[in-house]
This record gives C-alpha cells, structure tokens and sequence, in this order.
C-alpha cells in the first residue's frame, strides 16, 4: 500500500470515524483491523501512539470536542459496557449485542428514580449521540445494542479502570441476550 | 508657468487667466481663505448658493437675495460661504466698484462640483473612462498632428504610473483594510487598460516615429496590471484566511457563487479538514458520570411539615381584638342615653389630638362587627371660628345597629 493511500485511510478516518471495510481490502500502516464476529467486514482504527491520543486534551487544558448531555451520554454508554461487555476479563472487542431494554434498565438503576418517559429519552438520545460517534452500534429497528469499533482504542491501563466500573454497575435485568 | 524669469506681458496675462480659473474652481473646496473644507454639508450650501445664481438670471443676486433663495439652509452659514467664494474669485461683483451690492457666479466651479460629485460616487473610474475615450477621439481626428500624439501618450502614461504606483505601495505595504478601502481602483481595469492600449494602437499606427512614448506607455500599462494582480491576489488571499468578506462587495461575492463551478467552489476549502464529531470518553469520564449519576435525584421533595397536630401559633401573632376596650369607651361616651352628637364628644374632649383619638376609636366602634352600635353622618355642619376644631359635621353616634340589621 503507497503512502498516498495511506494518508488517504488516515484522512478518512479523520474525517468520517471508523471505516468499514470488506476484509480482504485494505491494510493502512498505523490502523488496527477490527474484525467483525461473523468475519463479515473490518473496521479501521488508527493506532495512536501514546502522546498523541484524544485524552492528551485533557492533560493540555484544552476542551475536546462537546457533546450533548455529557453526564447521561457517559451513563449510557457505561450502561452499553455493562450489558455488551459479558467477560470483562478479555477484550472489550467484539463484545456481546444486548437489547436496549437492558440497556434502559442499568441505565434507571445508576441514575436514581426520574420519571420513565423522561428517562426513555435520555437514553434513547445518548444511544443515538454514541451511535453516531462509533462508540456503540444501535440497530433501531431491533433496538439491539452493540459495542462500536471506537471502544478498542482504549488503552489496557484504561480497560482496568472500565473493569472496575464494570464490576461497580448494578447487572442488567436477567433472562436475556 | 514655467517658463523662467524673461515673462513676456501677454504670458503673464494668460498666466492670470489660469491662475484665476484654479482660485474659481476651488473655492467649492474652500473651508476658509486657505484651507479644505471638512465638511459634505458645506458642498450642498455651495451647490444650493450656486443653483441660486443659476435661477437669478442676469441682474444677478445681493448677498440677501441669495440667503433668501436658500431659505431652509440657516442664513449665517450662507453668509460664510458667499463670502469664502467670493474671496476665491467664484462669485464676484456685477460691476467691480464699491458699494455694488448684485454679485455674479462663474460657471467653472459648478462644473468643478458637478465632477466632485461624480468623482465621490463613482471614485473616478467613469471619469478616467470618459477622458480615455476623449483622446481616442482626438488622436483619430483627421486634422491630428503628431505633438497631439506625443502629448495624449504621455498623458495617459503619466496616469497609469500614478495608478500602479499607488496600488504596488498599497499591496506591498499596507494592511488589507486599507487596501480594501482602495479597492475601487482595481475594477475595472481590464476595460481601462484595454481602451488605453487601443489609443495606443492607433498612435503607433499612425505615427511611427512615436515608438520611445509608446514604449513608455506599454511600461505603464503592464506595470499597473501587474500591480492589480498582486493586490487582488492579496485581498483574496486575507479574505480567505481572515474571513474578512467586508474587503469584497457583497456582489463580487454573490456573482463568484452564482457564476463559480463546482470546483471553484470545493477550492475554497480546499486547505481545511474537517473533524468528525466524535467526542472522546475516558473511562474516567464515565466513572465520574456513573457516580454523580447515583447521587442525584431528580424526583421533588416536598418542603418540611412540622410533625404532630398543629399547635396554635404563638400569642403575638394572633389578631388583636380591642372589642372589649372599644365597648368600654362607647359606654363611657354614650352613658345612659341612646345616642350622642359627635361635636359633643368632640367639644367634651378638649383639644384636636384627643379629640381625633376619639373620632378613630368612634369610626373603629361603627365598624367592628361585634359591636352594637353606629356611627351616622348628616349634611349639617356646626362651625365655631374659635374652637380647635373649626367645623364638625353633623354626626350622631348611638348604639342599635344589630338590631336594625336584624
């Protein structure tokens, strides 16, 4: 692969997020191949090295890019971990899908009692908010939800602490997925 | 008037004449004897001064006469002004003797303000159009000679040096704001300079032998469209970084979008990129979240309630209840009859300030439900000058109310 089409992946990956990929093509330097659990398609995520990853903001002072309703979006998506996420002791990647329900329910179990409709939106926009950012892939139609391809670019220092989160979250209603 | 020291008496005379001529023409730009006008309204009062000679016809005008034909403008400001102009030579008397009170306009500074005028509007661009069609027409007359040639070339390579030069300083030097203010002598130049080079054509056509002014010409001509380039190309370029679209009209931006392809316009953010909006989540992030999150509740508490049967509230703050007080002066003032005159009780109480005492407590009586009895006025008045109360209406108090009502 030339470097043009290097630098092509890379600005695709800037500009549009993860990519999804046939998994016979294309093999960017620098970029993990994340492969589907049925070996349908492939995502491309660039491998960042340490001094160059999103959380460098925070250390420089500088604001990253905003997002609505941060609080519930960050439950939300803690709430996807701890029903996708079956063995934390492994890789977050490719994780489990799970309904959204139990996605609702963990979801009504950190945030204390809020009147249901209310608590149906924030979840239903932050699932969409993550959605859209490659944190989590939502299928509207069979409201299942699944971990996106974004949360592999946590680092191991990074997943201990998710595994302590996890371990702290109430379990999803049972008797699915 | 260049022409040295030995002035022979007819070139002086036309010397005169010319000098005479500048004095009339600027005095519309005369503020005072000396200096600039700093003001637009003063045009407008030489303009309405100078109208009004133009109506008078030929007896001309008094100084009086021409404030009244200006009648809205304040009459003072004309009076300086006519004053100005005629020291400049643009009004002047009918007839040059003391005592002559009709004046006269020349016609030249009108002329002058009608170009300034169009000189504003159009910043000259009209103006150098017009005077490069002129020589046109005077190099293609039939009756041309060679000097109108020379003369005509040189004239306009003079005025395409002054134009790129102007401009070359600016896009060198200046900021892009001022640049911007000048911008008006980029337009249209690919017009102007194709009219100068058609005269120049014909000069050459014509006289071969002015092929040095020609050159010169050429030189000019380039020089300025040179300079145009580097300053457009400098306000487009800070246009682009600085977002500064005030430095282009807004009709050169709206014909560049309706007119540009498409990749005219994809070029125009050709140097940006744009970031996908994917927000960042640190797991620290969500630990935090998750936390606040279980500490909150959204549901509204109601505010404390005291707990037990309520107590009664505390003395002071019950409504006081002067009942039985009030009865007691109401039997005190009625004694044993049934009613009693108010200017009675009144006189009995001595001085106003007991007296209007009583009055409020009468008034408090009449109106406290528990009490029987009433308060009735009438339309008599008992005036004695001397009392402390001048006058007392004719009132009765007595007691009964209850049972009327009922």
């Amino acid at each position: 692969m030339s470097i043009d089409d290097t630098a092509l992946w890379w600005a695709r990956h800037r500009a549009a997020g993860p990519e999804r990929v046939p998994p016979a093509s294309a093999h960017p330097t620098g970029m993990i191949r994340l492969v589907e659990p049925d070996a349908s398609a492939v995502w491309l995520l660039p491998e960042l090295p340490d001094n160059a990853r999103p959380d460098v903001l925070d250390e420089l002072g500088l604001p990253g890019i905003a997002v609505d309703q941060p609080n519930d979006t960050a439950r939300v998506l803690a709430a996807c971990l701890r029903c996708c996420w079956n063995e934390p002791t492994g890789p977050v990647w490719p994780a489990v899908p799970a309904p959204f329900d139990h996605v609702i329910g963990v979801f009504r179990a950190i945030t204390g009692s809020r009147d249901e409709r209310a608590l149906h939106a924030a979840a239903m926009g932050a699932v969409r908010r993550l959605a859209g950012a490659g944190w989590v892939l939502f299928d509207e139609d069979t409201r299942v939800v699944r971990l996106g391809p974004r949360v592999a670019s946590w680092s191991a220092a990074e997943l201990s602490t998710l595994r302590e989160l996890w371990r702290s979250l109430p379990a999803p209603p049972a008797g699915g997925a | 008037m260049t022409a040295g020291p030995e002035l022979t008496l007819d070139q002086l005379a036309g010397d005169a004449a010319v000098e005479r001529l500048y004095r009339q023409v600027f005095a519309v730009l005369a503020r005072e004897s000396g200096a600039m006008i700093s003001d637009l309204e003063l045009l407008d009062v030489d303009e309405a001064i100078l109208d009004a000679f133009a109506d008078a016809g030929r007896d001309g005008l008094t100084v009086d006469q021409a404030v009244a034909a200006c009648r809205p403008i304040d009459p003072g400001l004309i009076h300086r002004r006519f004053e100005v102009l005629r020291d400049y030579g643009a009004i002047s008397k009918v007839v040059d003797r003391p005592n002559e009170r009709f004046h006269r306009a020349a016609f030249a500074p009108y002329v002058m303000l009608l170009f300034l005028r169009r000189l504003a509007e159009q910043g000259g661009q009209a103006e150098l159009h017009q005077l490069l069609t002129l020589e046109h027409v005077s190099v293609t007359a039939p009756d041309a000679e060679p000097e109108t040639g020379q003369t005509t070339i040189s004239r306009l390579t003079r005025i395409f040096r002054h134009l790129g030069n102007e401009l070359a300083i600016l896009a060198a030097g200046s900021t892009a704001e001022q640049l911007g203010d000048h911008a008006q002598l980029l337009w249209g130049n690919k017009g102007l300079i194709s009219q100068a080079e058609e005269v120049h054509t014909v000069v050459l056509n014509r006289w071969p032998q002015l092929d040095r002014e020609c050159t010169a010409l050429r030189v000019a001509l380039a020089a300025y469209g040179d300079a145009v380039e580097k300053a457009a190309g400098r306000l487009i370029e800070r246009a682009g970084t600085t977002r500064a679209l005030g430095l282009l009209s807004v009709e050169t931006w709206l014909s560049f979008a309706r007119t540009a392809n498409e990749d005219d316009l994809a070029g125009v953010l050709d140097t940006f990129v744009f970031d996908a909006p994917a927000p960042w989540f640190s797991p620290n992030l969500l630990t935090e979240a998750v936390e606040s999150g279980r500490g909150a509740n959204t549901v509204r508490q109601p505010p404390p309630r005291p707990e037990g049967p309520a107590a009664p509230p505390p003395d002071d703050v019950r409504p006081a209840d002067d009942a039985a007080s009030l009865r007691e002066t109401a039997e005190r003032l009625l004694g044993d009859g049934d009613a009693v005159a108010v200017s009675d009780v009144l006189d009995d109480a001595g001085d106003w300030l007991a007296a209007r005492r009583l009055l409020a407590d009468l008034t408090a009586i009449h109106h406290h439900p528990d009490l029987a009895y009433e308060l009735t006025w009438s339309d008599g008045l008992h005036v004695d000058p001397g009392g402390s109360p001048s006058w007392v209406s004719d009132g009765t108090f007595r007691r009964g109310r209850t049972e009327d009502a009922a």
